[in-house]
């Protein structure tokens, strides 16, 4: 093909770029990387210590909470497996973003790098799922036990028309929706930006392999 | 890191500085990006540099980092886009462009290329440097026959820019 002949030609020229000397290149190797790998790095630790805080707050910052929580917990063994339970996952998705985070690899092929960048990115995902989950549950727990301990609240719940408890379960779900909405935005924000080039090529490079 | 290592890898990247050089020219269109990029291909082939194995080429594991980093690590191009055009490319193609003498074909070529998305000016970079299917593939991570069917079909495409 002779155009791209030409342009092969053209192109192996000798540079027109300057020459960097060695003494250019030194400074250069102790500069900050500004790669989205790493920015995926400081989002990740931000977002398993925000989680865990949110979630573990309460407990310690409040009295009356945990007042609540130990009534919950009549059975002091239910409350250590399930304290032992959610700080294994935690461990657990530590473990698995630390070992996400080492298997990212320049030297991988592009779809490789690009997979494991957004392996990396899903599992946080999870975790945020996982904890979205726990505070719902939690919430309702919370809610139930509340009315189930507190007798006058048992009393007006009794008490209360059909339309009321509707209309107390419409702003709950209400509520619980515009939370969900706004975190959910928040995550499309934040990642939407910092990914939309990497996804943009990793569907190029899906689609040419169909 | 030891001085020695900084100093082999150093006098490697000086070396073959050009390959780094010509992606930063393909995927950014202003000095001040160009220099972005660069900076940060070399800190990626430095913090790549201890597992770099002798038994591959520095230049062959060279492209790889360097396409790497520009296609999917690098995040600052959008910054510095559409300020001082330094090789004067401009970025509408129109066919009364066109010109039969070889400096107005290969103006032509370049905005054609210019205007590649990302993992197509990859696969051209690729066949310039006169890499074999294999080495493409390899390098993006895709099957040698769609490397190839792709590679065609960019050909085709900017044959088509330069006679319509």
């Amino acid at each position: 093909m002779d155009e791209l002949d030409l342009l092969k030609k053209d192109w192996n020229k000798p540079s027109q770029d300057k020459n960097l000397s060695a003494k250019d290149i030194y400074p250069m190797l102790h500069k900050k990387s500004s790669s989205i790998v790493k920015t995926l790095f400081y989002i990740s630790i931000a977002e398993l210590v925000f989680w865990t805080l949110i979630n573990v707050s309460p407990y310690f910052m409040s009295a009356s909470y945990r007042a609540k929580l130990d009534m919950v917990y009549t059975n002091q063994t239910v409350f250590t497996l399930v304290n032992m339970i959610s700080y294994g996952i935690i461990f657990l998705f530590v473990y698995l973003l630390f070992k996400a985070h080492k298997a990212i690899s320049v030297t991988d092929s592009a779809k490789k790098l690009m997979e494991s960048i957004l392996k990396t990115r899903k599992i946080i995902k999870y975790y945020v799922i996982y904890n979205l989950v726990v505070s719902f549950f939690a919430m309702v727990i919370g809610i139930y036990f509340g009315l189930k301990n507190n007798p006058e609240a048992s009393r007006k719940f009794a008490n209360a028309t059909d339309e009321q408890l509707l209309l107390m379960y419409a702003v709950m779900i209400g509520f619980t929706a515009v939370f969900v909405v706004i975190i959910w935005l928040f995550y499309k924000l934040i990642y939407g930006l910092l990914l939309k080039r990497l996804n943009r090529n990793y569907n190029e490079l899906q689609k040419l392999e169909l | 890191m030891n001085k020695e290592l900084e100093h082999s890898f150093v006098e490697l990247l000086e070396k073959h500085q050009n390959i780094a050089h010509k992606v930063c020219r393909l995927y950014t269109n202003n000095y001040d990006a160009h220099n972005d990029l660069f900076q940060e291909i070399t800190i990626q082939l430095w913090r790549a540099y201890p597992k770099f194995r002798g038994d591959a080429k520095f230049s062959t594991w060279m492209y790889r980092v360097a396409l790497n980093t520009a296609i999917t690590l690098y995040r600052k191009s959008k910054r510095t886009i559409n300020t001082q055009d330094f090789s004067g490319v401009e970025f509408k193609i129109k066919s009364e462009d066109y010109d039969n003498t070889e400096e107005e074909q290969l103006k032509v070529l370049y905005k054609a290329i210019r205007q590649l998305n990302d993992i197509d000016k990859a696969l051209i970079f690729l066949y310039l440097e006169d890499k074999d299917y294999r080495e493409i593939s390899e390098t993006l991570g895709i099957s040698e026959v769609n490397a190839r069917v792709k590679m065609n079909r960019i050909k085709t495409k900017l044959k088509t820019i330069l006679n319509p």
